[in-house]
Formats: C-alpha cells, sequence, structure tokens
C-alpha cells in the first residue's frame, strides 16, 4: 500500500513537473502567427511587408508605442482586430483561431519583445 | 453490330488521342510512392496535424483532399512543370521559394493527376460557387479582411503580400467549391495554419462572394 502510495505521489509530480511544458508558449506563437507581418524580432518588418503594403504594422520594439497601451488593449486587437481600435483591417480577428491562454501567452511575449510594462 | 464495333474504334481513337483517358489512379499510388512524393505529402485524411510542432514538422502540403481543391487540367500541367505557387519556401518566413518541386513525365503526371484527384472531401459540394467578378468579395477581399496581406491577387497597385499560397493565378488552380468550402470549415482541412479562421467573423454569403471573387483571378 505504502508503495503504491509513493508511486502516485511520485507520478503527480512527474506531472506536475511535466505541466508547464503543455502552456502555451508566447514565442513560439508569436513566430507563426504574428511574425509573417511583424517580423521575427518584432520590427514591424516581417515578409508580408512588401512594396505598397497599405500599413506599416506596428513595430513591436518600441517601448514609448507600446506603453501606450494596456495589455487589454492589446488583447482586443488580437481577438477583434485592427478596426477595433480604429487602426487598418490588414490586422485579422484571431478570436475564432487562437484559444485565451494563447492569446494571454502573446500578451506576455509582446511585452517581452517591447521590454515594457504598458499603461494599466 | 458494325455500328457498334465503329463506335468502339471511335472511342478509342479519342481516349489514345487525349492519352489521358488510360491514365490510372492506381498506377499513380505507385509512382506518388515510388518518386517519394510521401516524404513530404500525406494523401489520406482526415487532418494529422494537432499542434504548431506537427505543422512545422510538415515538408509540404497535405494533400489529402487534392481532387477537391485543385482542377485537373490545372494539376495534370502542374505536376510536368511545378512551378512555384507559395513566393516563400514552406514554412519559412525568411527563404524565398526558388522552386525545384520534382517534376513527373506526361504518363506519370497523368496517373499521379488521377490518384490525387481521387483524393476528395465530402465537406466539398460540385457546381455551387462559379467564377464571377462581384464588389462585395472584392470589398472583403481587399478591404475589409486582410486576404491581400498574405495572398497575392492581381491588384492594381499593391499586389499582395508573401507569406500565403499566391491567388494570383487561383482560378485556374483552385476549385471555387473548395475556397467557399476551406472558408467555412478551415480547421477541418487545416487545424493548425497561419490563417486566421474566418467563419463566425464572416457570414456564409460574404464567404460565398470571396470564394467567387477569387474564382476570377487568372
Amino acid at each position: 500500500m505504502r508503495t503504491l502510495f509513493h508511486a502516485a505521489a511520485l507520478f503527480l509530480a512527474a506531472g506536475l513537473a511535466v505541466a508547464p511544458a503543455f502552456a502555451a508558449d508566447g514565442e513560439q506563437l508569436y513566430k507563426f502567427y504574428c511574425a509573417q507581418c511583424h517580423g521575427l524580432q518584432g520590427k514591424g518588418d516581417g515578409p508580408n511587408v512588401v512594396k505598397d503594403f497599405p500599413v506599416d504594422p506596428r513595430n513591436f520594439t518600441r517601448a514609448d508605442e507600446m506603453n501606450k497601451l494596456s495589455d487589454a488593449d492589446i488583447r482586443n486587437v488580437i481577438l477583434d482586430g485592427g478596426p477595433v481600435a480604429n487602426k487598418s483591417p490588414m490586422m485579422p480577428p484571431w478570436g475564432k483561431t487562437l484559444a485565451k491562454d494563447e492569446v494571454d501567452a502573446l500578451v506576455k511575449h509582446l511585452r517581452v519583445l517591447c521590454k515594457c510594462k504598458g499603461k494599466s | 453490330m458494325r455500328r457498334t464495333t465503329t463506335l468502339w474504334m471511335t472511342a478509342g481513337a479519342l481516349a489514345l488521342a487525349s492519352g489521358a483517358a488510360w491514365a490510372d489512379a492506381a498506377a499513380g499510388a505507385k509512382v506518388f510512392q515510388a518518386k517519394k512524393c510521401t516524404d513530404c505529402h500525406y494523401t489520406d485524411g482526415p487532418a494529422r496535424e494537432k499542434s504548431l510542432a506537427d505543422q512545422l514538422a510538415k515538408k509540404g502540403p497535405e494533400l489529402w483532399y487534392a481532387g477537391s481543391k485543385f482542377q485537373k487540367d490545372w494539376l495534370g500541367k502542374w505536376l510536368q512543370d511545378p512551378n512555384p505557387i507559395r513566393p516563400l519556401k514552406y514554412n519559412s518566413l525568411t527563404e524565398k521559394n526558388t522552386g525545384g518541386h520534382p517534376k513527373l513525365a506526361g504518363a506519370e503526371a497523368a496517373d499521379v493527376t488521377e490518384f490525387l484527384m481521387s483524393r476528395t472531401s465530402p465537406l466539398v459540394k460540385g457546381g455551387e460557387i462559379k467564377p464571377k467578378t462581384n464588389p462585395k468579395g472584392r470589398l472583403v477581399f481587399t478591404k475589409n479582411m486582410p486576404c491581400s496581406g498574405c495572398h497575392q491577387f492581381p491588384g492594381q497597385k499593391f499586389t499582395g503580400g508573401m507569406n500565403g499560397p499566391s491567388l494570383a493565378k487561383a482560378g485556374e488552380r483552385l476549385n471555387p467549391d473548395w475556397i467557399f468550402a476551406y472558408l467555412k470549415d478551415t480547421k477541418t482541412f487545416k487545424p493548425v495554419r497561419q490563417m486566421p479562421v474566418f467563419a463566425g467573423v464572416l457570414n456564409e454569403q460574404d464567404m460565398k462572394a470571396v470564394a467567387e471573387y477569387v474564382a476570377t483571378f487568372k
């Protein structure tokens, strides 16, 4: 019985240790979904931004600009697209694509890129 | 009897002239294996990708619904002369697609075309969407939604972004019914992709209008 208990405890501990690996990885999500327009380093220069692209995608490394936005502002634009903040419809609505924890992870990653906390 | 024989001979001559009439899906499946097409493409559904890592591990697009997606004439020609469809390499944001997809000779291309055209999805209805220049589709594609941000298209000045497959000649390549089905049921065809899900953002009428509009690109 005691062995069984230990085995169960070990199993549980292993599970807990592994758990973070299943959490949404903001950097990986960013590179897959966002970098195509915002660039791998977040400078707004992804491969879609060709000559005559109708808008300049946001440069996430500009702390001064990113500080004007709260996390909720960023989340809303990710979910509903540019027009929700009077910005370009070239920023798509990702609300039907990404799960809530993925959007949260992306917001966190943008704060890493801007090295800023944003408006509270 | 004589009339029947003549009829059969005529049919045979016509088939010989067209060449493709002898193409055989089972032979095409063997060519597909032998030429190692399976290294980059899978042809049995449903979709296998469950995570970003699954998608990033793929070397080329899935073909399990190729027969619903492509136009047969286009596919037969493309397999013999495969010009890049994507401006960038598959799953890359930094490398240009310089071509180099293996080519198939005439008879093999015809067999593989038959094989791929046999890979279909019941979600794609036949003959529902016809190519049609329409203001609503154009407005959604070029202004209201960001389609042109990733897909090349026959625009006036801005001709589209680089990361998606080019749609510049989509009217020759894609089955218009598939375009609509894909917009409506994106996740079934591609559970993990860089294109947003538009179902629930656009209504069916808008999606139909976009499919009709994209099908005119030539």
